[in-house]
């Protein structure tokens, strides 16, 4: 007779409670980078070389992707220019046919409360692949995957980013010690100091250098501001983004060698909002707004930029965008641009911009999102955005540089360099309140209400109050 | 079972007022993206902050000028309407045309007005007088948008007016005009006192839109209320606390407080006017 032995007995429980708890994980394993998948025969995630790294033809399921701008799933006509695009119909079908057996879903949102809506989507498991902008928030709660362990895995070459582009977009989660990745980068943006050449001959300046000083802009700015000899119309220097007054005070502190600080989680970080330096560039823009129309700090007085009436010489923080613009106009010829200001020792300056992707941490696909992370590094992802959303996206990727459609706008070399040159990681002071406390301290100084050292004195007061306040 | 037709109004009620509102008063006593509870840590750093009370300044400013201009222009312009014999209707509609446009869209309008090349430059210099650059300064951009709230809220002051006018019973001016009182003695005697009512009801609609304000003065000094958030208001500040910087503690605490001041405003307001509610 069998007798009952109760360690064996428990054991074998054990056993059988392990086996089912195995059998009902689901694809939690699977989904773990470098983890083997049984639909593969069992060998591991990897697969042969596209454009933009690996790709794994055998994965299947549905992709959720949300992605935020004015983006159309079918075609459209713009009803401005009239111009036919392609809807991201053609990512889709791309996508499925690198990857047969999967389904591309897309969620598409406006800008308006991206950031709301996105984190409840990410709460709420509503989609697999992000576009996060405001990455910074969802890294630091744990929400983001990080992309580390698939890059390790798959060997994915970073290097076929613009110099910067992922760098710029590193986050923090919640067990970081510094800034890691937690998402590529897909969209591309920057500011650039662009320049009517017209007014440039009319006055008989020389036109800016590559990378303009800020004594070079100055004296221009002054020489071109009063009546012009040609036209004898009333000309101005220069221009700049009045609402963005503080970013440009910022690349003119990073020319001076200056910083925003240091840190990037609100507890480790520190401001210099009122070194020397700032102070100097806070009056510096206040002696270049004699050169500016009178309503530049509210955007008032630059209409006619990139325009064939323009009266304007420089505007020292225009969106790439301008050369679609200029294109529309009929003035691409007229219009160049410069590089924005950079730290002497660093390289870098200005404002990081621009849009990735990321993968949610409560995706149920993520080998998939990862996939899709990949091919929108690719060539055919970057040109088709290039090609047919170029309004609201420029290339992220070096090999840009080579597309004829690219070369074929001169201006575009400029543009690809300054978004290669961008401050990285990002001013993280900006998610916050030091941000508008800046801003709102430097238009007083702008307006003459108080002198720059005592406004930038009473911004960085105030901006080290909140960060401490938010420990 | 009556009550089961009320229900889906009732749980509408609940689920998307009650819960919300319940929601934000807890928000209001935490912060930062884990939600911990900070006591009354929120109401003390708004109630303490220069940005907050200076946006009030400005949501008070901007009201108190809008209210002053706008009803009694209003009802001046009613009282003229109504004696009308003919064309009274193409008055009513083209002064009531502004009140049915968007807030955004008659504040994208406006800053083409008030661009320093705009039109209502191009009339003040006419008049003789230096032009302004309305949007730039702190003080001009306050009255940029009070001449765009009393351009927009000018209508509904009419009808509202309008409506009380052709109320008043005829009999009161003909016993009066019997007695010999002259049409400014019954403008005063008449008129007005019978107007009081609906003069306190766009007094205290006035106050409670006017506390509120945002989609104006942010079409026109965009997030911060530039120039020097001189066209901040308090329903700005929260906007930016809760959306620019993602602080919904901030943000629901002073949520909180306006909706007391609203609260105690329209006390005494229903309290001086000796409206009956």
């Amino acid at each position: 007779m069998l007798k009952t032995n109760p360690k064996m007995f428990v054991c074998i429980l054990f056993l059988l409670f392990s086996l089912a708890l195995s059998a009902c994980s689901g694809n939690g394993g699977a989904n773990a980078p470098g983890a083997t998948n049984e639909a593969n025969g069992g060998h591991a995630d990897r697969s042969p070389t596209d454009d933009a790294g690996t790709s794994n033809p055998q994965l299947t399921g549905t992709l959720k992707v949300q992605m935020i701008g004015d983006f159309s799933v079918e075609d459209k006509t713009d009803a401005i220019t009239g111009q036919k695009s392609k809807g991201i119909k053609v990512l889709k079908d791309e996508f499925e046919k690198r990857y047969p057996g999967t389904t591309v879903e897309f969620v598409l949102m406006g800008w308006d409360n991206y950031n709301e809506k996105t984190q409840t989507m990410l709460q709420s498991n509503a989609a697999d692949v992000y576009q996060v902008p405001g990455i910074a928030k969802f890294a630091e709660q744990g929400l983001l995957e990080p992309l580390q362990p698939y890059i390790d895995r798959d060997s994915f070459d970073l290097g076929i980013y613009l110099n910067g582009q992922v760098d710029g977009w590193r986050a923090m989660g919640p067990n970081d010690q510094e800034p890691e990745i937690y998402s590529l980068p897909y969209i591309g943006d920057a500011r650039l100091i662009v320049y009517d050449t017209k007014l440039f001959d009319d006055w008989g300046v020389p036109y800016l250098s590559e990378s303009p000083t800020i004594d070079e802009i100055l004296e221009k700015a002054k020489l071109m501001t009063g009546t012009n000899p040609k036209t004898g119309e009333q000309n101005y220097g220069l221009t700049f983004n009045g609402k963005d007054a503080a970013d440009t005070i910022m690349n003119v502190n990073e020319a001076k060698g200056g910083q925003w600080g240091s840190g990037f989680l609100w507890k480790e970080m520190t401001l210099e909002f009122d070194t020397p330096s700032m102070v100097e560039s806070a009056e510096w823009l206040n002696e270049a707004m004699q050169y500016a129309p009178e309503g530049v700090l509210v955007n008032q007085g630059a209409e006619n930029f990139l325009n064939v009436n323009n009266n304007i010489a420089i505007n020292l923080r225009a969106a790439p965008g301008f050369v679609n613009t200029i294109e529309a106009f009929g003035t691409k010829d007229r219009y160049q641009a410069s590089l924005l200001f950079k730290h002497p020792e660093n390289g870098m300056g200005g404002m990081f911009a621009g849009s990735p992707f990321a993968i949610g941490t409560t995706s149920s696909n993520k080998e998939l999102a990862w996939e899709w992370l990949k091919f929108s590094g690719s060539e055919f992802f970057q040109e088709y955005m290039w090609m047919e959303q170029r309004s609201q996206s420029m290339p992220v990727i070096k090999s840009a540089a080579d597309w004829d459609s690219v070369k074929e706008i001169p201006q575009m070399d400029i543009i690809l360099k300054q978004m290669s040159q961008l401050w990285a990681p990002r001013y993280p002071y900006r998610s916050g309140q030091p941000r508008y406390i800046l801003s709102e301290n430097v238009e007083r100084i702008l307006l003459g209400e108080v002198p720059a050292a005592e406004g930038l004195k009473k911004a960085q007061e105030e901006s080290s109050k909140w960060v401490k306040d938010q420990l | 079972m009556w009550y089961v037709f009320l229900l889906p109004t009732l749980l509408g009620i609940l689920f998307f007022t009650v819960y919300p509102l319940l929601e934000s008063l807890r928000l209001s006593f935490t912060r930062g993206v884990e939600e911990r509870f900070v006591g009354t840590d929120n109401y003390t750093d708004v109630l303490t902050s220069d940005t907050f009370w200076y946006a009030v300044y400005n949501t008070l400013y901007i009201t108190i000028f809008q209210l002053i201009f706008a009803i009694p222009l209003g009802f001046v312009l009613a009282c003229l309407i109504n004696s009308l014999r003919r064309s009274s209707h193409f008055f009513k509609v083209l002064f009531y045309i502004p009140n049915t446009t968007s807030m955004v869209a008659a504040a994208t309008v406006f800053v083409a007005i008030l661009h320093p090349d705009g039109p209502l430059n191009y009339a003040l210099e006419l008049l003789g007088m230096e032009k302004v650059v309305w949007l730039s300064q702190p003080v001009s951009a306050k009255w940029g948008a009070i001449i765009l709230s009393v351009w927009h809220w000018l209508g509904f002051v009419i009808i509202i007016c309008l409506a009380n006018l052709q109320a008043i019973p005829i009999e009161y001016y003909e016993a009066s005009s019997i007695d010999g009182a002259t049409r400014l003695q019954q403008w005063w005697f008449i008129t007005i006192p019978n107007m009081l009512g609906s003069l306190a009801l766009l007094c205290i609609l006035g106050w409670i839109g006017g506390l509120q304000r945002f989609a104006d003065v942010f079409m026109l000094g965009g997030l911060q209320g530039s120039p020097a958030r001189s066209l901040h208001t308090v329903v700005g500040f929260i906007f930016e606390r809760g959306f620019g910087g993602n602080e919904y503690g901030i943000a629901s605490a002073a949520a909180y407080i306006l909706f007391l001041v609203i609260l105690v405003f329209t006390y005494f307001n229903i309290k001086l006017l000796r409206m009956k509610i």
